[in-house]
């Protein structure tokens, strides 16, 4: 099994007297350039340590106006590390395709950071998230083939010798012909993310990429998720490989479960109650009426909704506890839901740096090596039970 | 006046099978639907059929019109609208269009004046105005869409949206709200987000060439709509050569929900 650590790098300073959505129309006055600084910095540096403690890969992804996370590109941060770290993976998980006009701009930036990085990038492509649209004003009816039509463009600039004319309905480039090419032949590993929504699946699964499960769920959302998926790759004609599957969650590690919550749940509640609120918000013609149902039904566990510690726990919206706690719970949910990747959030929130190294050190020392027992490399041991959940 | 009731056609089109309500006979009249899909069962239609032959197509993407994924863009209605026409075998018609109606609508008639006989814009969306811009009402909850849309919050379409609305604010509670309740109006703002996500609610060609609306036209406007400001009412009768602003107390943006029979009448009278 692959372990990655992702960092969604949260603002962690919205006053409190600030109850609005931290999203879209969260006024852009409360950001304080200073500690933009600091943390960017921290951040960048907790990723940086992650391969230190020998980690498997490091994960950024993309949002725009928000404070939930303050990576509207996460291509710089890339590069930034494809220089700072020398043998991780590196998921930029992943660049919203939609908002990219002409979406060559991603095909060459990618193969940029895969070139300065010698082979590590590991290429994201999302839809982009609801608020997105508002952000940008594209019109989320036309996200899905949009994303299709820019997939197909980036794919073919990578794979189809140059100079060739692309005709799209969205995008139209008379002469593609993009310099510089990735380092890995054919492509990068694609990634791509999804909250259940069905063309999603398909599309993954029709391409052989991989699919990352996003996390604020009841774990039991997650089951059906990735029974869906391979379900969706069945239906391709062939079984999916637990390499082609992601489990993103929040992970936290101190020396006993009283202590890991008592140091973790204000942190993670600030994550749910201030860096959440707007997140969810769904522009009209974004998700098919087919897919409407499949996600709906996820809808009510959404952590948005979560009040009590206890239901942090019960559905395992984080996995939080003693070194023996977390690889325990981790172990039986690898193995349930079949994912090789496990992307760990080890900051989240307002949890402070010291919290953040520990934790990181506490994982990579204590849990890793019996989660890499369970799952050796290319070989998931416990493959899921057909029908399972 | 009697009212007569609704009953349905589906008519064969380009982009695919269309829902046409209809009612009544004497001369010919188009209504076309606002964001809402708004049709069946609609009184302002049936007081209207106690003296015309009414035809109210539902848009492609709205109740179970097929075709919304040939649609893209406002140009596009304006051909389907066109299709619709020889279809239904009407040369040259008066149309009625609330809202987006009212705007496609006026997108016809600046196109092809000779195939609209008269225009009634009820509250008309498509024009861009800097200091009366159009509210939002994409991503609104239900209630403060009510709050908007309606003067009359007892409205039991209004009622209606309060009651989602409880729902909305126990996000706990959203996956138990019946799909069926939902889906008309996903499917209603995700084929209006076709039309007017970007440009909002408006083209901004359609302003300078409103002067080519040849047809007498009636601009009605609810004194109480909170969504569309009067601005723009006053900016299309100045721009269309021939037509006149006519203001309807105590209604909202939903003028042909609140208003029914006022609204017949008026447009009973502009096309006699």
């Amino acid at each position: 099994m692959r372990i990655f650590s992702f960092h969604l790098m949260p603002y962690p300073a919205l006053p409190s007297d600030y109850d609005g959505p931290a999203w879209v129309t969260c006024p852009n006055s409360l950001f304080d350039a200073q500690v933009g600084h600091e943390v960017y910095n921290r951040y960048l540096d907790e990723l940086i340590y992650a391969e230190e403690l020998g980690l498997d890969g490091v994960c950024i992804n993309e949002h725009h106006q928000n404070a939930y996370g303050l990576m509207p590109s996460p291509n710089l941060m890339a590069s930034i590390l494809a220089r700072q770290t020398k043998r991780v993976k590196i998921a930029v998980v992943g660049n919203a395709l939609p908002l990219y006009d002409p979406p060559t701009r991603v095909a060459e930036e990618f193969a940029m950071i895969d070139c300065i990085s010698g082979g590590r990038l590991i290429a994201g492509f999302v839809v982009g998230g609801g608020p997105e649209y508002y952000s940008f004003s594209i019109n989320p009816a036309h996200a899905r083939e949009r994303f299709a039509e820019a997939h197909d463009l980036i794919m073919r600039a990578w794979t189809e010798p140059g100079p060739f004319e692309f005709i799209g309905k969205h995008f139209r480039i008379r002469y593609v012909n993009t310099w510089p090419r990735p380092m890995q032949q054919p492509h990068p590993e694609v990634w791509i993310p999804g909250v259940g929504s069905l063309e999603t699946m398909e599309f993954v699964a029709r391409h052989h990429y991989a699919y990352m499960g996003i996390p604020y769920f009841h774990i039991s959302v997650f089951e059906r998720t990735f029974k869906l998926f391979r379900e969706a790759c069945e239906r391709e004609g062939y079984e999916a490989d637990p390499m082609q599957a992601g489990w993103l969650v929040p992970i936290f590690v101190a020396d006993t479960d009283e202590e890991a919550r008592r140091q973790y749940e204000d942190h993670f509640f600030y994550f749910v109650k201030r860096l959440l609120p707007g997140i969810n918000i769904q522009p009209p013609g974004y998700t098919s009426v087919r897919s409407l149902e499949s996600i709906m039904k996820g809808a009510g566990t959404f952590a948005l909704n979560l009040d009590s510690w206890d239901q942090v726990v019960e559905g395992q919206y984080a996995i939080v506890g003693s070194p023996d706690t977390v690889t325990e719970l981790l172990t039986e949910n690898l193995g349930r839901l079949g994912t090789g990747n496990l992307l760990g959030l080890f900051q989240l929130g307002t949890l402070p740096l010291d919290l953040t190294r520990r934790n990181l050190e506490l994982f990579a020392r204590e849990v890793m090596p019996r989660l890499r027992k369970e799952f050796p490399e290319g070989n998931m041991a416990a493959k899921p039970a057909l029908g399972v959940a | 006046m009697s009212s007569v009731g609704l009953s349905e056609e589906r008519i064969d089109t380009a982009v695919g099978k269309v829902q046409v309500w209809r009612a009544g006979t004497g001369p010919p009249v188009v209504y076309l639907h606002s964001a809402m899909g708004e049709g069946p069962g609609l009184a302002f239609l049936e007081e209207l059929a106690g003296t015309n032959d009414v035809v109210a197509p539902v848009f492609p993407g709205f109740g179970e019109s097929e075709g919304i994924g040939e649609i893209d863009d406002m140009e596009d209605a304006v051909f389907h609208v066109l299709d619709l026409l020889d279809q239904l075998g009407l040369d040259a018609v008066p149309f009625v269009g609330l809202s987006l109606g009212g705007w496609m609508a006026a997108e016809v008639a600046t196109r092809y004046p000779e195939r609209v006989r008269r225009l009634v814009l009820v509250n008309p969306a498509g024009l861009y105005l800097p200091d009366a811009p159009v509210t939002d009402i994409f991503g609104k909850p239900p209630a403060e869409l009510a709050a908007i849309m309606f003067v009359d919050q007892s409205h039991p379409v209004a009622q209606m949206m309060h009651a989602l609305a409880e729902r909305y604010d126990d996000p706990a509670s959203m996956s138990e709200i019946p799909l069926e309740l939902l889906l008309p109006m996903v499917k209603s703002m995700s084929a209006t987000a076709k039309l007017a996500w970007d440009p909002y609610l408006h083209n901004p060609k359609l302003a300078r060439r409103l002067r080519r609306i040849s047809s007498p036209t009636l601009i009605v406007h609810g004194s109480g709509d909170e969504l569309i400001a009067r601005a723009h009412a006053e900016a299309y009768a100045a721009a269309i050569p021939e037509a006149r602003i006519v203001d309807v107390e105590g209604a909202g943006h939903m003028l042909t929900l609140e208003k029914p029979a006022e609204l017949a009448r008026l447009v009973r009278e502009f096309l006699a």
